[in-house]
């Protein structure tokens, strides 16, 4: 993620104070998000579904 | 009676039942010793001293009386600081909760205060249990009994601590991505991540919610059985609670392992993360202690742990963001670094790689199933080193990430971390069991006879 793009991400968060003040750690945030979606095999069976499902509740 | 911190829980509800001691006499034991040794390990963040002793006077009264409250009677707690307990701050470690007051107890420590125990007070965490060893924070981080220049582990860092200090004889930790295991392999301690659902995380600060778990730990494996035992059980009001049948953890304890068959997951820790020589050699002792006492090995393969870290961070920092963004926005500055890093990354997953997540969640859950229908029970590394420094940043940063208890948050399953061995350098190895989901009894009964051959329940760092 290049460095305008981590602004622009970061600005829609609200993040700007943080921006202002923390840019290495804003930066390494997006790093670190970045890096972690990378190494996902996206399932390639578009009916795969996503754990946990939706349930009923009951008692809440 | 000598060395009342060293006892197990087993040992001291029974002294106690047959009043052979008094609980008034454990607490103070317990609280010289914490006077002494808790400015050098930083375990607590609260300690809660005089309201304990005082429940300690009503429990032996009430013993004395012939009222027996339950299985816990008289013995301490500690209780990690982002679990509530009723009139005493839940800060989680962060300045930012410095004043929270928590009005009741959460379900677990409230369970717990059913069966008698007494909470002795709050310990220290990683801010918001997530980071690492923080020295930016109103709190200094917990340090490791074996060696105070090393890290205990966490984020149940105090837990992990205390324990293994012989501070109280059992805690609460937490764990999202390996908390309560952590330190339970750093410290030399037994930590039980039970089946998601099975214990309720009602009045615990969530850090994951649908990661989150709550666990025993304790210095022995039948002490956590016991715990668990109390804390266990379904919570109508905790959206993730399961209604199974929960109980009788203790009845396979001393079974042995003859039969049972135990797949051995090396490529964790030869292939995807290559571990620490020694850490590798106590794993494989223990694989062929197990075989010796009767268990079958093999050998199972699951998807490469890379990749079930990534799941759980991007679910973990998506379901974090969704609770911190506010404060992240308004008041970045008063969390510490490591925190803010970490918990700001979620700001820049977007919906859709959650949701890719969890898919692929569903098929490392499916994994796990399918290697589980061949084999009783899962073995692996827990840590793939020993504990770092505390003081080295680097060694932190470089450590942290290297372990293997993260696919257990991803799909579920329970997963119990225990010593293997100790190092060259005299630190805490450690080894990991996994279960089917709800058998944590036979988590247990594995458990178990690895501390009985291997006698971790009588190994305690040598403090002054």
């Amino acid at each position: 993620m290049d460095k305008n793009t981590v602004e622009l991400l970061a600005r829609r968060a609200g993040l700007d104070k943080a921006l202002a003040q923390f840019s290495d750690d804003v930066a390494a945030a997006a790093k670190q998000a970045s890096d972690a979606v990378a190494k996902i095999k996206v399932p390639v069976d578009p009916r795969a579904e996503p754990w946990p499902p939706m349930r009923v509740g009951t008692g809440l | 009676m000598n060395d009342l911190h060293w006892m197990t829980v087993e040992e001291a509800t029974q002294a106690i039942a047959a009043r052979k001691l008094s609980p008034v006499e454990l607490m103070k034991a317990l609280l010289e010793r914490i006077g002494r040794l808790d400015p050098k390990l930083n375990t607590f963040i609260r300690l809660d001293g005089d309201a304990a002793m005082d429940a300690a006077m009503a429990a032996e009264a009430e013993i004395a009386s012939g009222h027996q409250r339950g299985a816990l009677h008289g013995v301490p707690v500690g209780i990690k600081d982002i679990i509530d307990v009723g009139g005493l701050p839940t800060t989680c470690h962060s300045k930012l909760l410095v004043d929270n007051v928590a009005s009741a107890d959460a379900v677990c420590v409230s369970r717990l205060r059913g069966a008698g125990a007494i909470v002795l007070g709050k310990l220290s965490t990683h801010e918001f249990a997530i980071g690492g060893p923080s020295f930016d924070l109103p709190w200094p981080p917990a340090r490791n009994p074996w060696n105070t220049d090393h890290h205990p582990g966490g984020s149940s860092s105090g837990s992990g601590s205390g324990l293994a200090a012989g501070l109280f004889p059992m805690a609460l930790g937490s764990d999202t991505g390996g908390s309560v295991r952590n330190p339970a392999s750093a410290c030399g301690i037994v930590g039980l991540k039970p089946t998601y659902g099975l214990v309720s995380r009602r009045g615990v600060f969530p850090l994951s919610f649908t990661l989150d778990h709550v666990g025993p730990m304790t210095r022995t494996v039948a002490d956590n059985a016991l715990m668990l035992e109390i804390i266990a059980g379904h919570d109508p009001l905790d959206p993730g609670s399961v209604a199974a049948s929960a109980g009788h953890y203790e009845t396979k304890l001393e079974r042995g392992v003859r039969g049972l068959r135990i797949g051995y997951i090396r490529h964790f820790h030869e292939e995807d993360m290559p571990a620490d020589a020694e850490v590798t050699a106590a794993l494989e002792h223990v694989a062929s202690t197990l075989q010796k006492l009767g268990a079958g090995i093999r050998d199972v393969r699951l998807p490469i742990l890379g990749e079930f870290a990534a799941v759980n961070r991007v679910i973990l920092q998506s379901e974090a963001w969704a609770i911190h963004g506010q404060w992240l926005r308004e008041r970045p500055e008063d969390y510490g670094q490591l925190a803010r890093r970490r918990l700001m990354s979620g700001a820049f997953l977007s919906a859709g790689d959650y949701v890719q997540a969890g898919r692929r969640r569903l098929e490392m859950i499916s994994a796990v199933e399918a290697a589980l229908r061949e084999v009783d029970i899962l073995l692996c590394a827990s840590a793939m080193d020993p504990p770092s420094r505390i003081d080295d940043p680097a060694a932190v940063e470089r450590t942290y990430p290297r372990q293997a208890r993260t696919p257990f948050n991803v799909t579920g399953h329970p997963a119990l971390a225990m010593m293997s061995g100790l190092s060259s350098s005299g630190l805490p190895l450690s080894v990991q069991f996994v279960g089917h989901n709800f058998a944590e009894a036979t988590l247990f009964q594995v458990a178990r006879e690895w501390e009985r051959a291997a006698g971790t329940d009588n190994s305690h760092p040598r403090l002054v």
